[in-house]
């Protein structure tokens, strides 16, 4: 079964700045093409969590484990596309068409001295077509508006034919319509592709039906596993903040 | 205009200038979209050093200043990874730093003389042919070395960290990054001094990312506008006997200014 071996594992995961704790004692497992939403407060450590998965910050304890390996000797790194908090903030004199960014989901790939294959350019008009970004192609990024933005940044993340796509709050400065479309696409990606997302946002209420689990995070981690339960979910962390997670620990002692 | 070609001297320096142009523009762009801008100052004081030590010990000015600059890189890059240490103030103190342990070496071993003045401000008079075939061969490889990672090193130049999480290996190629500008910003001291290659290396980029166009436009451009600046400015400064390296400068100076000018909005 497919279920059975989580692509992402995280064990009893810390993380400490001098001294002061910043996240505590995270475990939890995602399976392959599952969609889970993390929700929480500002501050509360969604960013740091996902990169800690993504091994740019290092836990002060605790294990993580992707694709069934150890972080450390996890290598394979095209299988997760990331799109970071700050994305769509692109430097607009930055010196790059939509096609130049979107090449550079390719580059790991790449042997050094090898210019793109035909598979490359392949599975770059792949990634635009799918986010609707074809026709923006020779359009410098920074001209783009928030919304194209945003989809090239998905863009580039699936140029590598990601099985796992970790997106963080990318929809700031983004308008409402494009914002549907883009929770649209993603359903999407998830439904047809199988696809794996994990998406940090604010917005929890539009996509409750898409999501499979819905993860609060603040210091601490409470996980919702009934997609029915998950607005009832949310509305008890929001009420209960940090002490949702006394919640939690209250379930498993039963 | 043919006329300054029948002299030996002017050939070298125009093999060594146009060879200097192409390093220090593609080498550039990657240093300017990465904001290391002040590095290639930094470095040009510590390959002052190289200088300094050669000429005291008798060995070639060029060879040690491209040692002394590596290693400089080495430091800096080492202090940005491991202690996270890379403000202004680092670099600002390794540039301070290094100018004075050239100046008390030169004057310590009694060499303080023009050929250290030539080095600040470069000199073309002073191009030997073995100095074109330390250029021409150290800068072959850097070049090499740019066009081989050159997709990687863009990548990092947008994104370190999502170039990181993608398989990029970041840290290796920031190392030979700045192993390369350390080696092209020695060579360059030669001709155009080490006091003026940063502007050399970091205004002809700025001035083509005025027109906002794709990233191997970008690079042709800025290859274009330093090539012409080199040119024009070794030119100029054989017909009206000015210094060469603060000629050049000038070049592109202006170069900035009108595309600034054209790319006004
Ligand atoms: N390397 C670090 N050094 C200092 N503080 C950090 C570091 N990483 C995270 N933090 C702190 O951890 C807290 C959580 O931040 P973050 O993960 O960005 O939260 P969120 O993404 O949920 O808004 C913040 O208070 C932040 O200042
Ligand atoms: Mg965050």
């Amino acid at each position: 079964m497919k279920f059975t071996v989580p692509i992402l594992d995280v064990k009893d995961l810390n993380f400490e700045v001098k001294g002061q704790s910043i996240l505590s004692n995270i475990s939890f497992e995602i399976f392959s093409s599952e969609y889970i939403a993390i929700i929480g407060p500002n501050g509360g450590g969604k960013t740091t969590l996902i990169r800690m998965l993504l091994g740019l910050d290092k836990p002060t304890s605790g294990e993580i484990k992707i694709f069934g390996k150890k972080l450390e000797d996890f290598k394979k790194w095209y299988k997760i596309g990331y799109v970071p908090q700050r994305a769509s903030h692109v430097d607009s004199s930055f010196p790059a068409t939509v096609l130049d960014i979107v090449k550079m989901g390719r580059t790991s790939q790449r042997g050094y001295l090898s210019s793109f294959s035909e598979e490359d350019k392949q599975f770059v008009q792949d990634a635009m077509l799918k986010m609707d970004v074809l026709d923006l192609s020779d359009k410098m990024i920074g001209t783009l508006s928030g919304g194209q933005r945003q989809r090239v940044m998905i863009a580039r993340a699936l140029a590598s034919k990601p099985e796992i796509l970790i997106l963080d709050e990318p929809n700031t400065g983004v308008d409402m319509v494009s914002q549907k479309r883009f929770y649209a696409l993603l359903k999407q990606l998830n439904r047809d592709d199988g696809i794996t997302i994990v998406f940090i946002t604010h917005d929890i209420g539009v996509i409750a039906d898409d999501i499979a689990r819905l993860f609060t995070i603040n210091q601490k981690a409470i996980i919702c596993n009934d997609p029915k339960q998950t607005l009832s979910c949310q509305e008890m962390s929001e009420l209960y903040g940090i002490d949702a997670h006394s919640l939690h620990v209250h379930k498993h002692e039963h | 205009m043919l006329e300054m070609f029948s002299y030996d001297f002017m050939q070298r320096a125009f093999v060594a200038g146009i060879i200097i142009a192409v390093l220090a523009s593609v080498s550039g762009t990657f240093v300017v979209l990465r904001r290391y801008s002040m590095i290639s100052e930094t470095l040009a004081h510590s390959a002052l050093v190289g200088v300094a030590v050669g000429l005291v010990a008798g060995l070639n000015p060029l060879w040690m200043a491209v040692v002394v600059a590596i290693l400089s890189a080495w430091l800096i890059e080492y202090l940005r990874s491991e202690f996270s240490l890379y403000s202004d103030a680092v670099l600002a103190i390794l540039l301070s730093g290094s100018l004075a342990i050239a100046v008390i070496i030169v004057s310590l071993g009694g060499a303080f003389n023009n050929s250290l003045f030539s080095y600040l401000f470069g000199s073309i008079l002073s191009v030997s042919s073995e100095d074109v075939i330390t250029i021409a061969a150290f800068g072959t490889v850097a070049l090499g070395i740019l066009l081989i990672f050159s997709k990687e090193l863009y990548f990092i130049a947008y994104d370190e960290e999502v170039a990181k999480t993608s398989g990029v290996k970041v840290k290796l190629l920031n190392f030979l990054l700045v192993s390369v500008v350390a080696i092209i910003i020695a060579l360059s001291i030669r001709v155009v001094g080490s006091l003026l290659i940063g502007a050399l290396m970091v205004i002809p980029t700025i001035s083509a990312l005025q027109f906002r166009v794709g990233f191997l436009k970008t690079v042709l451009i800025s290859l274009v506008f330093a090539l012409v600046s080199v040119f024009a400015g070794m030119t100029l400064s054989f017909y009206f006997s000015l210094p060469s390296g603060a000629t050049i400068v000038l070049c592109v100076l202006f170069i900035f200014i009108v595309s600034l000018i054209a790319n006004k909005r």
